[in-house]
């Protein structure tokens, strides 16, 4: 048997206390809808995020070339390692905040997630079938960003701008 | 307000006043539901200590949050989610929970019927109950006890109605041998 009460306690009480000398508060509204608003601002950004690191991920693969054996151990040891990883790990992040929905376990939830999953991944995969990445490593905001990756897979980067026939920055190896 | 015309109010429309204009008919909230809370927190936790202390929190972090409750749902289902992560992280802190497996004791050979499953906890639930775990408590005691439907349950537990029938279905299996046992 449980244990039982010693003698019984009375919420009414102890809580209407605290609420009449304002021991305890409401939050107010607003905290709540700032709270809803982020969160949807985040997984969106996070989606984006992730879309982005999967094409980059697709793109510094692809510019590797076929993978012949010295090529996988080269890509191996100069691969931006970090894109990928980031990538899962956002995916991870977005799974994890897909859950704190209220829809989540009223539908099937895997099914949700590996929905999540092939829409980043179909994202990625569009956004570098398009060729954005040409367009961004050679100006923009971007920039900066795509020779840094550049460096960092292990190919001296050329100067910006430059690229006859529009291959650009990155695309001298595709 | 007229205290006949509060007890009329549903809850739903007693948190909006609560909100807009008068928090301390917040007690009336605390009144409807205390016993059936405490009952509930009780039957997770398999201490009514601890299943007290599971409510008062509860109350006062629905309190707090009033202002994050939709009241186009059933405020039942909301404060019941709050107790059950409340008894939760508690049973989680003290560790008492038991398992048992779904192929522990023997089979009888009985059907059990849905009477004789309710007439089983009522008598000896806290007997019974105790010793499942806690997945399968919490569903069992909600339909018999608490006489929540299906879809209130999946609320309160957060996992797909089809999983709660799953999970009752099981539950019966077991309570059946632990109550045969006994």
């Amino acid at each position: 048997m449980p244990k039982t009460l010693k003698k019984p306690v009375n919420f009414e009480k102890i809580i209407m206390e605290k609420v009449k000398s304002n021991e305890i508060s409401m939050k107010p509204r607003w905290y709540f809808v700032a709270g809803s608003v982020c969160s949807v601002v985040g997984l969106a950004s996070l989606i984006i995020g992730v879309s982005f690191l999967v094409n980059l991920s697709l793109f510094l693969l692809r510019k590797h070339g076929p993978m012949g054996q010295w090529r996988l151990q080269q890509l191996l040891v100069s691969f931006p390692w970090w894109v990928p990883m980031l990538a899962v790990g956002g995916m991870v992040l977005g799974v994890w905040m897909l859950r704190k929905y209220d829809f989540s376990y009223k539908k099937n939830f895997w099914l949700i997630v590996v929905g999540l999953i092939f829409s980043v991944i179909l994202a990625g995969v569009v956004i570098d079938g398009l060729g954005l990445n040409d367009v961004w490593s050679r100006q923009g905001p971007m920039r900066r960003f795509y020779q840094q990756v550049e460096i960092q897979d292990g190919n001296a980067p050329l100067e910006s701008g430059q690229g006859k026939g529009g291959a650009g920055f990155l695309g001298r190896n595709q | 307000m007229i205290i006949g015309d509060i007890s009329e109010l549903s809850d739903e429309k007693l948190i909006e006043i609560i909100r807009g204009t008068d928090r301390e008919l917040y007690a009336e909230i605390i009144k409807r539901y205390q016993a059936k809370l405490m009952r509930y927190a009780g039957y997770i936790t398999g201490d009514d200590n601890m299943g007290a202390d599971a409510v008062q929190e509860s109350f006062i972090k629905a309190y707090v949050n009033l202002n994050s409750f939709d009241v186009k749902k059933k405020f039942s289902s909301w404060i019941y989610r709050i107790v059950h992560n409340e008894a939760i992280n508690l049973v989680n802190k003290h560790k008492k929970q038991v398992p048992i497996s779904d192929e522990d004791g023997y089979n009888s050979g009985i059907d059990l019927e849905d009477d004789f499953i309710k007439s089983e906890l009522i008598s000896h639930a806290h007997g019974c109950l105790e010793k499942m775990p806690i997945i399968y408590r919490e569903p069992l005691s909600l339909l018999y006890l608490e006489e929540r439907s299906y879809e209130e349950i999946s609320d309160i537990l957060r996992i797909p109605v089809g999983t709660v029938g799953t999970r009752i279905n099981r539950a019966k299996g077991i309570m059946k041998k632990i109550c045969q046992r006994h």
